[in-house]
């Protein structure tokens, strides 16, 4: 199955088939990221999603989200549990992302102290998500096609051979003027990505501290975003991971967001 | 003895979070809740203040796989006014495959308008404090039972109010007493503002609502009751002088029948969103001499378009908000046509721990308005620290006639 997104390839999983011992074909930059989007994965996961937030003082917020994904095919689906802290409790998201590069996410969230499911715009993907120092875009679909990719060198880092692939956004005004990604070779996922501001100023940086093989598939379940500009650190773990579970379908619904996680 | 029978209430309440910990029962139970202060102080006059509010709020909630409850008790305490304690919510869930059951008291909340009320009219509204209090305070719980069927994205929601709960108006010398201008000093005539509680007097409502990935739908459907009472006037002329001797008003409610629906969806960057009824038979104030008790039964039309979208990190959100009554006479106290809009600005800053928010209702009639700064800054997880102001501005209108009670408040709030 396709596997779509940045934040997927971070959070979720790692391919499980084994350095080959092939020579590699030599591939250009753009069909390495699309290795890396496409690489697959289980068809559902289910986790608990913990975000450490600590700013420069080393104060540390922790936001916990209960979260679910299952592909249907042509549309992911993806919905968050908020459960903690307690003023955001029960609030919950629900995101289907399209294959059709032409059609937008839809996405809904739903604030219990309104007892309301509001539709929102997916449009502001350069909004942080929940105060961390991802954007919605880092967390979500990024497809390979939006950005003019370069091969800049092969190295290794952490033990692991890589590509070092440069991605230039082809829209001017995105916010990050580029992106430098650590791609595993044979395993297709990110080990590091630095980004750039739009001043082409050094941002951040995301790194992959643990990876986890949970029913036969690598899993990453911690990963760290530094924003040296704000000296502010997210840490994502994951915990309680489960793959293939057999998720209901109706759990992608206007009535799981309400009910919650009861 | 009154306020010693609410001290030992809110003894148990408060007790009850201390037992419930006890048990093993606590292991599976829920509870979350908020402690708050709110102080605000009136701009005008001797700067007196409009409120000095404790409140502590208690959800109680467990579920055991098809059923579940909530209970939600919260005390409203006040230095000068008698302790509140009171249940917002106490209901039950039974959940079958495809259908859901909600029996109890709860909160139901319909339509996509945000701070204005059209479709949204099965939970009546607590006004004591006009618009200011926050709206999951604002809605009253009602006894309902409320059945939901699902089929695929989309769902059927049927709601039989057993009962009939009125809007909550402030209390007299309060404030937030409405402004109603009456030629001579009027007695007001209770008897004819109950509503005997029979099966007869029940309200019923129906909703179907759709998610799709093009649209989010609503249509409703309503036998209810007017949440306002209309206020009867009975005037006595001298016959010598045919001056006005005398007025009587009797608050009265009335049956109305409502259909309607509301609609969401994303243009590009921005969310169109929609939402209109048909009230029929509403009873209206006119000053026509003919009619004997100064009202007239009219329909109307009650609608909005609204649009949201983000600019430079700043979340902005108007609506457009119109008030029809149709097949209009002259003689009709109200406006045939009563225009509102409002205007959401809202920018978080320091990781979303900081937030600015400017919420205004502005009215065109009387080209008024209420205008809602504030800032609101989490000092930690679950602590929260809002500054803010409720700016009213006009002499006259449903916001101008608040001109005097210009403020500014405080909320500090503990989540757990």
């Amino acid at each position: 199955m396709r596997r779509r997104n940045w934040y997927l390839m971070l959070i979720l999983a790692l391919m499980a088939i084994p350095f080959a011992g092939k020579a590699q074909e030599k591939l250009t930059a753009l069909e390495i990221m699309r290795k890396v989007y496409n690489r697959p994965t289980g068809k559902e996961m289910e986790a608990t999603l913990t975000m450490t937030l600590i700013n420069a003082n080393g104060d540390k917020r922790v936001r916990v989200i209960k979260q679910f994904i299952k592909d249907f095919g042509n549309v992911e689906k993806k919905i968050m549990f908020f459960v903690s802290p307690a003023d955001v409790r029960n609030t919950s998201f629900m995101n289907w992302s399209y294959d059709d590069p032409n059609k937008d996410d839809d996405q809904w969230i739903y604030l219990p102290a309104l007892k309301k499911v509001k539709r929102i715009s997916s449009d502001s993907k350069g909004d942080y998500f929940m105060g961390s120092d991802f954007t919605y875009d880092d967390l979500g679909d990024r497809k390979p096609e939006e950005d003019n990719h370069k091969i800049l060198r092969e190295e290794t880092l952490e033990g692991e051979p890589c590509y070092v692939i440069e991605s230039i956004p082809k829209d001017e005004d995105y916010m990050y003027s580029r992106t430098v990604t650590w791609v595993v070779k044979g395993k297709w996922y990110g080990l590091k990505r630095d980004f750039y501001d739009e001043d082409g100023e050094y941002l951040k940086t995301l790194k992959i501290n643990k990876v986890e093989n949970i029913k036969g598939y690598w899993i990453i379940t911690q990963t760290e975003m530094h924003n040296v500009q704000k000296n502010h650190t997210t840490r994502m773990t994951l915990t309680d991971v489960k793959i293939d579970s057999g998720i209901k379908n109706s759990m992608f619904t206007e009535r799981m967001m309400r009910r919650g996680l009861r | 003895m009154k306020k010693f029978r609410l001290s030992l209430k809110a003894a148990a309440l408060l007790a009850l979070p201390l037992l419930l910990a006890t048990t093993a029962w606590a292991q599976s139970v829920s509870l979350t809740g908020y402690v708050r202060n709110y102080t605000g102080v009136l701009l005008h006059g001797d700067h007196e203040y409009s409120i000095i509010q404790n409140t502590f709020n208690l959800n109680v909630e467990q579920s055991k796989g098809k059923v579940a409850f909530k209970v939600n008790p919260y005390i409203y305490q006040y230095p000068d006014l008698p302790m509140e304690f009171k249940l917002r919510e106490a209901y039950l869930d039974i959940y079958f495959n495809t259908v859901d059951l909600r029996i109890g008291k709860q909160q139901i909340i319909w339509g996509k308008a945000d701070g204005v009320f059209i479709t949204d009219i099965v939970s009546p509204k607590d006004l004591s404090e006009f618009l200011l209090r926050d709206f999951d305070e604002i809605r009253m719980g009602v006894t309902a039972l409320k059945a939901d069927y699902y089929i695929g994205d989309n769902t059927f929601e049927f709601v039989w109010l057993p009962t009939f709960t009125p809007t909550v108006f402030p209390p007299e010398g309060s404030i937030w007493r409405p402004r109603r201008a009456f030629p001579i000093p009027p007695k007001f005539d209770y008897s004819r503002s109950r509503v005997t509680p029979s099966l007869e007097n029940s309200e019923v409502f129906g909703k179907f609502s759709a998610l799709t990935s093009l649209v989010d739908l609503e249509l409703m459907a309503g036998y209810a009751w007017d949440d306002d009472p209309t206020m009867h006037a009975v005037k006595q002329i001298d016959p010598a002088t045919h001056r006005l001797v005398g007025l009587t008003i009797y608050p009265e409610y009335h049956r109305l029948t409502i259909g309607g629906g509301s609609f969401s969806t994303t243009l590009g960057p921005f969310v169109l969103r929609g939402e209109g009824a048909y009230y029929h038979g509403k009873y209206f104030n006119s000053n026509d001499p003919r009619l004997p008790e100064s009202v007239v039964k009219k329909n109307y039309l009650h609608y909005l378009l609204g649009l949201d979208y983000t600019l430079w990190d700043i979340h902005l959100s108007g609506q457009f908000i119109q008030q029809r009554i149709l097949d209009y006479d002259d003689y009709i106290v109200q406006d045939e046509n009563t225009n509102m809009g409002t205007f959401l600005a809202s920018r978080d800053f320091l990781n979303e721990t900081l937030n600015l928010q400017l919420f205004v209702y502005y009215g065109f009639n009387n080209n008024d308005a209420l205008i809602r700064p504030k800032l609101t800054y989490d000092l930690a997880d679950g602590f929260e620290v809002l500054v803010g102001a409720n700016i009213f501005t006009g002499t006259e209108g449903w916001f101008g006639q608040y001109d005097n009670n210009d403020m500014i408040y405080t909320k500090l709030k503990y989540s757990f």
